[in-house]
């Protein structure tokens, strides 16, 4: 006999959805006409039966609907959910339990009963096995046993009334063990939860769940997600492990930014009075000496556009190329006179040359 | 007209940028023909002017939109020279009396950014990387545009 009513129990445990609750009311109705063939034993052995047993028969059912709420998306309120499935699937239940007979009503307690020791074994043995479903069940079966003595003694004497009490009770252990559920298995929820509209924090497990430890958990993912696009922004950052080290990176970076705009800035000066200077330089008769002044009043300021753009910008390498010096006074005048004209030549020519020119020293896209 | 090359988004900035660059420094070119700029005071002087001019050009490209770029209008845009010519440091003052909240964290670095960037001082820690990292954009599209101005012209 219990054989069969263990795989009856497995095939029940296995598949608990609201399908199945009709398959089940069929396999119970099996199950009763069996019961009924076979006579009770005894009174006191049934009330045994019924005690103990009776709290995992509640068990039972609360790990098939626990089995239930965890699939189901908890968008928005999750605890309402668990109640709201817990108070639809109980009156159900409620009608298939409340049959004309007391004593059909005994015998299908019987079977839940022997259904709930039969259901108690393999959970005792999966115990040990750590899944998260199972460390539930196990968590809130103290609990529940822990309360349910001093009800099952009161369901010795009328189970029709005392079934519907134990249910409440066990309606709001089922609310706590929803709450549990909800704080536990957080990891698949969490990530549901920031998909929705509204900014909606949960706490994981073994975290703090109070306003400001939330609040500030908020603020710190932020953080961390800037930083992460800070990371990718600076070049040679992404390797780089640990905030501190990673804002002295973003530092050093706008610092040196800062510096090349500087030393852009000094080189165009240069290059801009010189543009009037050398045109009159060149249009004065005396263009010899004029250019020997020039050069050697010059030599300082000329130095600084060559400076940088041969090689490595970073480098502050005086490069006396002198015949740099001499080309640019002669390529003075052509940009006067085509300035704005370069203007539109200089907006092509940045496009163009953005990738060559600019790629090996800046490394840097936008 | 000019072709615009790459996505929109990119070039957009750069564009705007370089349009107002140039014609600042065109601006400053025609007001300053005398050749004092010879000595090495007057080439800072100049130096200062065209960095300000770089700027100021790009917090007016990028708009108000960013506290860093509505920062640096404040502080360099000509209400507030006309203000600081005349005397009156109410825009100075405004800024010192502003309460810095110093929120628990990084402390050194958050410190040195907020110098580096403008505006960073009255920024909370979030904003502030947030700022950074389009400042940091937008100062690479600064270096960029100014390096093309600088080869061109000593070609």
């Amino acid at each position: 006999m219990e054989p069969n009513l263990g795989t009856i129990v497995r095939s029940i445990s296995i598949g608990p959805n609201r399908e199945e609750t009709g398959l089940e009311s069929l396999q119970f109705r099996e199950e009763i006409h069996r019961l009924m063939t076979v006579p009770p034993e005894n009174g006191s052995s049934f009330t045994e039966l019924l005690q103990l047993p009776e709290t995992q028969a509640m068990e039972l059912l609360h790990s098939a609907h626990s089995d239930e709420v965890v699939p189901v998306p908890l968008s928005g309120e999750p605890l309402h959910g668990i109640n709201d499935d817990h108070k639809s699937y109980l009156p159900s239940f409620n009608g298939n339990l409340t049959f004309p007979s007391n004593k059909v009503l005994i015998e299908r307690a019987a079977k839940f009963s022997v259904f709930a020791s039969g259901e108690h074994s393999p959970e005792t043995s999966s115990v040990p096995s750590d899944s998260s479903a199972n460390l539930e069940k196990v968590k809130s079966e103290p609990a529940e046993t822990d309360s349910n003595p001093n009800s099952s003694q009161l369901l010795v004497s009328d189970p029709a009334v005392n079934i519907k009490n134990q249910r409440s009770e066990k309606r709001k252990e089922r609310e706590k063990k929803g709450k549990g559920c909800t704080k536990k298995s957080k990891i698949e929820i969490s990530q549901d939860a920031e998909k929705l509209p509204y900014v909606h924090v949960r706490a994981r497990r073994g975290q703090a769940t109070d306003s400001h430890s939330l609040a500030e958990r908020a603020r710190r993912e932020k953080i961390n997600a800037r930083m992460k696009l800070l990371q990718e922004l600076v070049p040679g950052c992404s390797k780089i492990s640990g905030t501190a080290l990673v804002l002295d990176e973003i530092i050093n970076h706008v610092q040196s930014l800062q510096r090349q705009v500087e030393l852009l800035s000094m080189r165009l000066a240069t290059v801009n009075p010189r543009v009037d200077f050398n045109l009159d330089s060149l249009f004065a008769p005396e263009s010899g000496s004029l250019a020997d002044s020039n050069f050697h009043s010059m030599v300082s300021p000329l130095l600084w556009p060559e400076i940088p753009f041969n090689g490595n910008r970073q480098q502050h390498q005086q490069q006396w190329n002198f015949d740099a010096l001499h080309r640019p006074l002669w390529g003075r005048e052509e940009d006067n006179h085509t300035f704005i004209t370069m203007e539109n030549s200089l907006l092509n020519y940045e496009s163009a040359n953005s990738a060559s020119l600019h790629s090996n020293q800046l490394k840097m896209e936008l | 007209m000019i072709s615009k090359g790459a996505t929109w988004n990119s070039n957009s900035c750069r564009i705007k940028f370089a349009r107002r660059f140039v014609s600042a420094l065109l601006h400053m070119r025609n007001r300053n023909t005398r050749p004092g700029s010879l000595t090495i005071e007057g080439v800072r002087t100049h130096t200062q002017r065209i960095k300000i001019a770089a700027y100021l050009s790009m917090a007016q490209a990028v708009g108000s939109r960013r506290a860093w770029s509505r920062a640096v209008l404040s502080k360099h845009g000509s209400r507030a020279r006309r203000h600081s010519r005349m005397g009156r440091s109410s825009v100075g003052l405004k800024k010192t009396r502003v309460i810095r909240s110093y929120p628990p964290g990084e402390l050194g670095q958050a410190k040195k950014l907020r110098q580096l960037v403008p505006g960073g001082k009255t920024m909370d820690m979030c904003s502030l990387l947030e700022e950074t990292a389009h400042y940091i954009k937008c100062l690479a599209t600064q270096v960029k545009v100014m390096q093309t101005l600088a080869d061109n012209f000593s070609k």
